[in-house]
């Protein structure tokens, strides 16, 4: 059993809000770029309440953030826009799960110009960051092998089964 | 069950390597002294299919799933040569199906092998152990305790290995009681290998009992 994580980056949507002011409240948003992490199991099972393990590129032997999924495996974080790098997020529930690697690039923290949490999309990066967009497609730490085809995978998993088939009709085939 | 890359540390994969080759060692060595060594080869062919095939089929137990694995089936029917069909199960199902990994394809061997070998003693204990009993019922329930031990035994020890190496980060309290909640989902599972273990030795008894000689 093994674990597929699917990584959707929302991108980085930063900009100050306007501050609201009125009877002394101070209320103010900002924008932030999050990452969302979403484990599941092979057979499309979510990982519900799997422990996910934040590490910043800075320090990657201790826990920068820690935390759960929830029922559907998902997992957010707002990576620290001062640490740009590889940011590595693992995943475990019960001896199973996975280590993947998130670029995130201070272009998420630098102003970027609001738009819609985007994802997968293959427009260059903007003019002003000198550094690339963080990899927004869906990342998978079990990259190989997702990458064969449905077809092909029967086509081997068929010539694996006939391999032993094979061997078994050749020792099988009695004395000459 | 199989443990993936990337959950235990090179210390312990490669004692897995060390502890995977022994046993293939011993396996081979066991397999040559037998009059006609190749005679078991289609029997073995064949199962090592089957076993390639098995953790396919899942079913589901929260939080995770469990599959069949009839390691313990391998056992009782091939013998020595379980160990060396495990393996290249093993190596197969990491490879085309990504059950399991190659830096711990020896500790998995080692998890769901060793246990076979197991199951092929208790079986083989049939008649001096099982004396009091009739005769079907004596290869029945022996079928079934190595169907079902050869897999209780592997889920004991893929229980250990996860809960001596859980990283220092990660909550300790919950990831073993997540692993003990999969473990414990193994139970129902032995069950089932188990009597599946004694139908198919039933039925070999019947229609080619020299299968079971060996």
């Amino acid at each position: 059993m093994n674990v597929r994580l699917s990584l959707v980056l929302g991108l980085g949507l930063v900009g100050w809000g306007l501050p609201v002011l009125a009877h002394g409240v101070v209320l103010e948003h900002r924008q932030v770029g999050s990452v969302e992490v979403v484990a599941q199991y092979e057979t499309g099972e979510p990982m519900a309440n799997a422990q996910v393990v934040v590490y910043a590129p800075d320090n990657p032997t201790e826990a920068w953030q820690q935390g759960t999924t929830d029922d559907q495996g998902r997992f957010s974080f707002v990576p620290d826009e001062t640490l740009p790098g590889s940011w590595e997020v693992m995943v475990r529930q019960a001896g199973h799960g996975g280590v993947m690697t998130i670029p995130v690039s201070a272009a998420m923290a630098d102003g970027a110009p609001p738009g819609e949490p985007d994802e997968a999309s293959d427009s260059p990066a903007r003019a002003e960051g000198t550094e690339l967009e963080p990899n927004s497609g869906p990342n998978s730490v079990i990259s190989p092998r997702t990458s064969l085809s449905p077809v092909q995978r029967g086509i081997t998993i068929g010539s694996v089964i006939w391999g032993f088939v094979g061997t078994a009709l050749f020792f099988a085939r009695g004395k000459r | 069950m199989h443990i993936p890359d990337g959950i235990l540390s090179a210390q312990v994969c490669a004692a897995g390597y060390a502890v995977t080759g022994l046993a293939t060692w011993y396996s081979l060595r066991q397999i040559n002294r037998q009059p006609n060594p190749t005679a078991a080869v289609p029997k073995a062919s064949l199962l090592t299919a089957a076993f390639f095939v098995a953790s396919s089929i899942y079913i589901p137990v929260p939080p995770a799933s469990v599959h069949l694995i009839l390691n313990g089936l391998l056992g009782v029917v091939l013998g020595y040569f379980a160990f060396p069909a495990i393996l290249i199960g093993l190596f197969f199902q990491a490879l085309v199906i990504g059950h399991g990994g190659i830096t711990t394809l020896g500790v998995n061997a080692a998890m769901m092998g060793i246990p076979a070998l197991l199951a092929y003693h208790i079986f083989q204990r049939r008649n001096s152990l099982g004396k009091f009993l009739g005769e079907p019922t004596r290869t029945g329930l022996f079928a079934f305790l190595g169907g079902a031990l050869g897999l209780g035994v592997a889920a004991l020890i893929f229980l250990a290995l996860i809960i001596l190496n859980i990283p220092a980060q990660l909550d300790g309290e919950a990831e073993r009681a997540a692993v003990l909640t999969l473990s414990i989902a193994h139970i129902p599972l032995a069950m089932v290998e188990g009597v599946f273990t004694t139908m198919l030795v039933l039925f070999l008894r019947r229609v080619k009992p020299e299968i079971l000689e060996g």
